[in-house]
């Protein structure tokens, strides 16, 4: 069993709060995402459970043993940092061997976990070469077996991949949740890539200024943001400023169903936006249409000049500057001081077949 | 298109040239003729030909083999003083921040601003006799110390204040290559101080303390004012010795082949720098 139990936990930093008291159970076995933009504290946190940082206020404990104030040579941690940070010095057997020869283990038990790990990340045979005569991703699976192979209890992945290349970075990844689930080790990864954070989590920790702003499932992330920063945040989504009055909101020439009144954002995700024929109601000018392959997103324009992105199937074609109708199918009100409402259209229909090309 | 491109690179290789030209020119006037002019000047004499019986006299002179004994040991004793006392104040710096680490980096910095001779009178009056350090002592009605001024003592004190700063920025600039997160790594697996000093930090910073020394070595080699302040009379380092031979005794061929031989040992250490540089720009980072 691994468990990690953040009670209360703040770092300040001089003046700045890094993190505000957060409360947060990792449990056995897990693979958490802190998720946030640059300065949300999530590599703080990490650093934290790490014994790198030591907190201001709160307790973290791991197993139910108070690791607060231990340093991170006796934490049952171990963390693969974002540049590798692998000896230049030493060849790939020595980075790995390092922590066990600290743990005087006999040197034929070195020499054989050294090799189960190697194998393990796909490195057999690369003990000899030194970090240079490696590529960046052989790089970071030695720093992950070097991590590995002392069998910590808790891995902490400081952003291991933000200096890979896109298709790189996804192989990685999924090697990485393999690896975590085959040897079902308790893993916190930090990222501020969204996909990232939705294709490899069982949980996500949400990040924003030092505030933990939402913990879920990535599903229910997506599908159910419980702010407007999270909504914003994850997934691409359609974020307007808008008033509550009358049973419906207004925001940027929208008007859409919604209880209550004063200032609000009202969200739709491109994919709940259908297109529809102009006699339907709302009406947009094409911009552009952006074709990602699978699908397409219309870059269009409200009557007021809103910019208003729309996914739509990739058989569908339109002109710049066409003026199409659209109608929405769900869509999330944020209101201060409440929590979110949302909504579902009963009126969906077809987008008519003369649009497919 | 290619005319223009070719005649663009040939003349960027020209303004390169004429760049360097200067300092070129500067040392072979006032460093490579003047050397030639010496070691020509102590084996050369018109009228009777080649010899080296000054060298020779050097070499069986016990006073002369004293003296440069004595430069050799004050020379590698200070050297390794001052990387000792540098190493600890670098890696607190390199390190650490906030304004404590920035009050040890002024204090550490600042002899470099303290020209020679006032760290030697300075000296004087802190460990000479009857010095601030003697009084005390009385005052205290404690025995006074052996005061170190005019003996070896002296000017390896001296020289490790004075020397310092150039050592400690020479170390912080190697150590700048070793990154937090590569130590943070080691510190993770469970190494201690000692371990992360001697398995991470100092292999990646060899080449550094290689020229840490070698630029302390040329420096200390020929150093003349604090040996010649502070220092014995004899034995003395070659610094002094060599002006005085020249302007006491009035014996030039001697002193220059002092200075000859003391320009050998340097450029000696001077090739240890070369390929201590070299070596580190192979080194990947």
């Amino acid at each position: 069993m691994a468990q990690v139990r953040l009670s209360g936990i703040a770092k300040a930093f001089g003046k700045v709060t890094a993190l505000d008291a957060m409360d947060l159970v990792i449990e056995d076995g897990e693979l958490v995402c802190l998720l946030g933009p640059s300065g949300s504290g999530k590599s703080t946190l990490l650093r934290l459970i790490g014994g790198f940082e030591t907190p201001s206020e709160g307790t973290i404990a791991i197993d139910g043993v108070d690791v607060t104030r231990l340093p991170p040579e006796r934490r049952p941690t171990a963390m693969v940092f974002q540049s590798h940070a692998l000896w230049s010095h030493m060849t790939v057997h020595g980075n790995i061997a390092f922590g066990l020869k600290l743990r005087r283990l006999p040197r034929a038990e070195i020499r054989e976990r050294v090799e189960r790990v190697l194998d393990l990340v796909g490195l057999s045979g690369y003990g000899a070469r030194l970090p240079s005569q490696l590529s960046g991703g052989q790089q970071q699976r030695v720093a992950l077996a070097r991590s590995l192979v002392i069998e910590p209890k808790i891995l902490l992945l400081d952003e291991p991949f933000a200096s890979l290349d896109q298709h790189l970075r996804e192989r990685l990844r999924d090697e990485v949740r393999d690896i975590q689930q085959r040897l079902g080790i308790t893993a916190v990864f930090v990222t501020h890539g969204q996909d990232e954070a939705l294709a490899i989590s069982d949980r996500i920790v949400v990040l924003a200024d030092g505030r933990m702003q939402q913990v879920g499932r990535p599903g229910e992330i997506y599908a159910e943001p419980k702010t407007a920063f999270v909504a914003g945040f994850i997934g691409a989504m359609n974020m307007l400023d808008g008033t509550l009055a009358d049973g419906e909101i207004a925001a940027g020439g929208l008007k859409l169903p919604a209880e209550g009144s004063g200032p609000a954002r009202l969200a739709i995700r491109p994919e709940d936006i259908a297109l529809s024929e102009p006699e339907e109601g709302r009406m947009v000018t094409v911009r552009r249409m952006i074709d990602f392959g699978s699908h397409v997103v219309v870059d269009s324009t409200l009557a007021d000049g809103t910019h208003l992105r729309v996914q739509t199937d990739k058989a569908v074609r339109v002109e710049a500057g066409e003026r199409v109708g659209i109608r929405v199918e769900r869509w999330t009100v944020f209101a201060e001081g409440e929590e979110p409402r949302r909504y579902r259209s009963d009126t969906v229909r077809s987008f008519r077949d003369v649009r497919y090309a | 298109m290619i005319a223009a491109l070719r005649s663009g690179v040939a003349g960027g290789r020209l303004s390169g040239l004429l760049l360097v030209a200067l300092p070129v020119a500067l040392l072979i006037w006032l460093v490579l003729w003047p050397v030639l002019q010496a070691i020509v000047g102590t084996v050369y004499f018109p009228g009777t030909g080649f010899s080296t019986a000054s060298y020779a006299y050097f070499f069986t002179d016990a006073y002369s083999l004293r003296n440069l004994w004595l430069t050799l040991w004050v020379t590698a004793l200070t050297s390794v003083l001052r990387v000792a006392v540098a190493m600890p104040i670098a890696l607190y710096l390199r390190f650490r921040s906030g304004p404590v680490a920035a009050l040890v980096q002024a204090l550490a910095l600042f002899p470099m601003f303290v020209p020679s001779v006032l760290v030697a009178y300075a000296f004087i009056r802190v460990l000479g006799p009857n010095g601030i350090v003697d009084t005390i002592l009385v005052a205290l009605h404690l025995p006074k110390l052996a005061s170190p001024y005019l003996t070896p003592a002296g000017p390896i004190i001296g020289l490790v204040w004075d020397g310092l700063p150039l050592t400690l920025l020479l170390l912080l600039s190697g150590l700048g290559r070793v990154s937090i997160a590569s130590v943070d790594a080691a510190r993770d697996l469970g190494a201690g101080s000692f371990t992360l000093f001697t398995r991470i930090i100092l292999p990646r910073i060899q080449s550094s303390i290689i020229v840490t020394l070698a630029f302390n070595v040329l420096g200390l080699f020929s150093a003349f004012t604090l040996p010649f302040l502070l220092g014995p009379a004899s034995p003395e380092m070659m610094g002094p010795y060599m002006q005085r031979t020249f302007s006491d005794n009035a014996d030039p061929l001697n002193a220059t082949t002092q200075a000859v031989i003391t320009f050998a040992f340097c450029a000696a250490f001077g090739l240890i720098y070369v390929r201590a540089i070299a070596k580190g720009r192979k080194a990947p980072a």
